[in-house]
């Protein structure tokens, strides 16, 4: 299983993202970046992150991500 | 209200089974159109429908689960009442099947953007020393050129105070000859990410190195940018393989511009 920084790594290479504290205002993520890694999210840890929780504020750095993926399910 | 129109959209979420969407509002801009009272909402069993009135049509979003998107666009006023486009990001694959679920609300294919993209900021080559930011006397001009060379139904032109507010945050750049407005490179920057909305050379100065000058200028202006994205009409060959030549590349995002029938041209 992939950790999310990996995820994150494979979906956009070209950014550091242990570097950044708010990936969304950094521009690391953009809207459409966030529902190509719940797809990737989904995938890897046998879950589905419900729509409602597709907001920005869960995809703000690696603990929001870590804390959306723990409440919907997902061993870390 | 932003958070209003936010709590719509939770609330479409929540009931949801297949949820869909075309609605991803960044909340400064969702304030900006509530503020010039362009948007409005529809409720719906299961969806709300928004529009944004743009110039002699309005832009159709939804937040919906897909069967009560097909059901509410059947019963929905707002779709009937005049112009109205609608756009569906993603892949291919994902689109065709919404696609679908348009025509039979009156939607046909309008257009088709594509997004490109590049990675870092490349080494640019000389100075481009008619190239700057556009000053509020520019405005005007600005916007002309912009409508002039775009299609306002199917690439979401701005509207003059946004042009405004593009330019006090510095992100238009010109290059103006012998007085005039010769081309213009219109962008938005987010952290390191940086996208470019028109870049547009006026008829009577193209073949002057006009639009090189303004990438040039952009790119050497946005040196800290890691991610330069772009979107661009799909069958625009020519303005294709320009961005091409400054390392652009699809990155696989679509964006099928739909328009009802009072739209004809």
């Amino acid at each position: 299983m992939k950790s999310v920084l990996e995820i994150l790594k494979e979906i956009r290479p070209e950014f550091d993202f242990t570097a950044s504290r708010d990936f969304i205002t950094d521009g690391l993520l953009d809207s459409f970046d966030m529902v190509t890694l719940v797809a990737a999210l989904d995938k890897n840890f046998g879950i589905s992150i419900p729509g409602t929780d597709i907001v920005p504020e869960n995809f703000q750095d690696l603990l929001t991500i870590e804390a959306l993926l723990a409440k919907s399910g997902a061993k870390l | 209200m932003p958070g209003q129109v936010l709590d719509a959209v939770q609330k479409a979420k929540a009931g949801a089974k297949a949820y869909c969407t075309n609605f991803f509002p960044v909340e400064s801009k969702l304030q900006s159109w509530i503020d010039h009272g362009e948007l409005f909402a529809e409720w719906q069993d299961g969806a709300v429908f928004f529009f944004r009135t743009d110039r002699d049509f309005r832009h159709f979003y939804f937040c919906a689960d897909r069967a009560a998107l097909e059901q509410g666009m059947m019963s929905s006023t707002g779709l009937k009442a005049g112009a109205v486009t609608t756009d569906l990001v993603g892949n291919n694959a994902t689109l065709n099947q919404l696609l679908t679920a348009f025509e039979p609300a009156g939607f046909r294919r309008y257009t088709q953007l594509q997004r490109l993209a590049r990675i870092g900021c490349p080494e640019t080559g000389g100075d481009a020393p008619d190239a700057g930011f556009a000053e509020k006397a520019d405005v005007p001009a600005v916007q002309g050129l912009i409508e002039n060379s775009f299609d306002r139904y199917g690439e979401q032109l701005p509207l003059p105070y946004e042009i405004e507010f593009a330019v006090e945050y510095r992100q238009v750049l010109v290059v103006k000859r012998n007085g005039k407005l010769a081309g213009l490179l219109f962008f938005e920057t987010q952290g390191l990410a940086s996208s470019v909305r028109f870049w547009a050379v006026a008829e009577n100065f193209r073949g002057q190195r006009v639009g090189s000058a303004l990438m040039q200028h952009y790119f050497r202006t946005q040196a800290a940018v890691r991610r330069f994205t772009l979107w661009v009409d799909a069958h625009n060959e020519n303005a294709i393989q320009k961005y091409r030549h400054y390392g652009y590349a699809p990155d696989g995002l679509i964006d099928h511009v739909l328009a009802n029938r009072m739209i004809t041209s």
